[in-house]
């Protein structure tokens, strides 16, 4: 894990206690006795209640073995505090966002570690299936050209990071659509993805001699066959853009709009006209 | 895990994002208001840690959906200014997260 930013004034004692007890006492042992010093913030001074919210967010400062007391702790305290949960997720939702922007590798380490947070953020109910989805689908989505002649700056052909996230995600989280409509969900996504992986993987830039990361492959079929161990994987770009087609034929009529943003073409979420 | 045949809500809740880092809550809604009927609002500051991406931003969850055509239009792409006079693009743009907090509060026993 990166080192936490140096504050460069000296940070208030509240501050400075909360990060501590967060992000350096925090253990499942001891979570009964931090979540009760964290209900007894003056939550009514909006300073401290942002700065709360910030460092509950702030899942990839936590060592991985605290990641999930955090989440459960920030499920709990979210009990008594009912702006804390949305404001959490939100804070999280923006840094992937504003990283998937700016697709800088100093920020690779921390954005595998925010999206498995998130997704025991998941687990603890947080959020939704749909919500996962949303993230899912922007990582395979957001300012990708799906095109080897036009690149795009947010997706260059050499960056193949965006497969780990949907991976980090689904491994944290993926194994509880296993029912009903997440399931479904989670069956259609997984050919979208494998389009984008045909994308990232048949793109010209890899050539024998400077091949395609093959731990990122690993990866990749690690994930799949541990979600979906009878799925027969696709085996070319050609094979995944014919079975979106046929997805698109029969089944985007029926999906209602309330699934628009399930759309590869839609690569913003700005607001629509 | 997911509640079968959730009615179709429509979209309310938006962010308003690419805010002057400096820029205060009260600065804030002393530029955009008045806003229009709305149930919910949190003002973000800037996540510090985020290298040259460090700025607010704002959620307000709107009552009437076409209000949110009006707001869109005024503050998609309107120049915000910080205390020294920099220039900040701001971004409207629904929140990829739409629950808000729920109304009623409880009261922590602590």
């Amino acid at each position: 894990p990166e080192a936490p930013a140096q504050p460069k004034e000296e940070e208030p004692p509240m501050h400075q206690f909360i990060r501590k007890i967060l992000h350096e006492d925090l253990q499942k042992s001891n979570e009964e006795k931090i979540l009760r010093l964290m209900r007894k913030l003056n939550w009514d001074d909006p300073e401290v209640a942002a700065v709360a919210i910030q460092h509950l967010a702030g899942g990839w400062r936590v060592r991985a073995s605290a990641r999930r007391a955090l989440a459960r702790l920030t499920a709990e305290l979210a009990a008594w505090q009912e702006n804390v949960a949305p404001a959490v997720v939100d804070t999280i939702l923006e840094e992937i966002r504003v990283t998937m922007e700016d697709p800088h590798p100093k920020y690779n380490q921390r954005r595998i570690a925010s999206v498995r947070y998130l997704g025991e953020l998941y687990n603890y109910k947080l959020l939704d299936s749909r919500d996962v989805f949303t993230v899912l689908y922007s990582f395979i989505t957001f300012g990708i050209s799906n095109d080897h002649s036009n690149v795009s700056p947010l997706d260059p052909s050499d960056n193949v990071f965006r497969i780990r996230l949907v991976c980090a995600l689904l491994e944290t989280c993926g194994a509880y659509f296993n029912s009903g409509s997440s399931k479904k969900r989670l069956d259609y996504f997984l050919v979208f993805f494998q389009n984008y992986y045909w994308f990232k993987y048949s793109d010209p830039y890899w050539t024998e001699e400077n091949k395609f990361p093959i731990y990122v492959k690993y990866i990749y079929q690690e994930c799949l066959s541990s979600l979906r161990p009878k799925l027969t994987l696709f085996t070319s770009w050609q094979q995944c853009k014919d079975a979106i087609e046929e997805i698109r034929q029969t089944l985007y009529p029926d999906l209602g709009e309330d699934e628009h943003f399930e759309n590869d073409d839609q690569g913003e979420d700005s607001v629509a006209d | 895990k997911d509640k079968k045949a959730k009615p179709h809500r429509p979209l309310t809740k938006i962010i308003l994002r690419r805010l002057p880092p400096t820029m205060t809550e009260e600065a804030f809604l002393e530029q955009v208001s008045p806003i229009p009927e709305h149930d919910h609002f949190y003002f973000a500051k800037p996540d510090n840690s985020l290298g040259n991406n460090v700025y607010s931003r704002a959620y307000i969850n709107f009552v009437n959906v076409d209000d949110i055509y009006l707001f869109r239009d005024k503050f998609d792409g309107y120049v915000f200014l910080d205390e020294k006079g920099v220039e900040y693009v701001g971004i409207v743009e629904y929140a990829p997260f739409q629950r808000i907090p729920k109304k009623k509060k409880k009261k922590d026993p602590k």
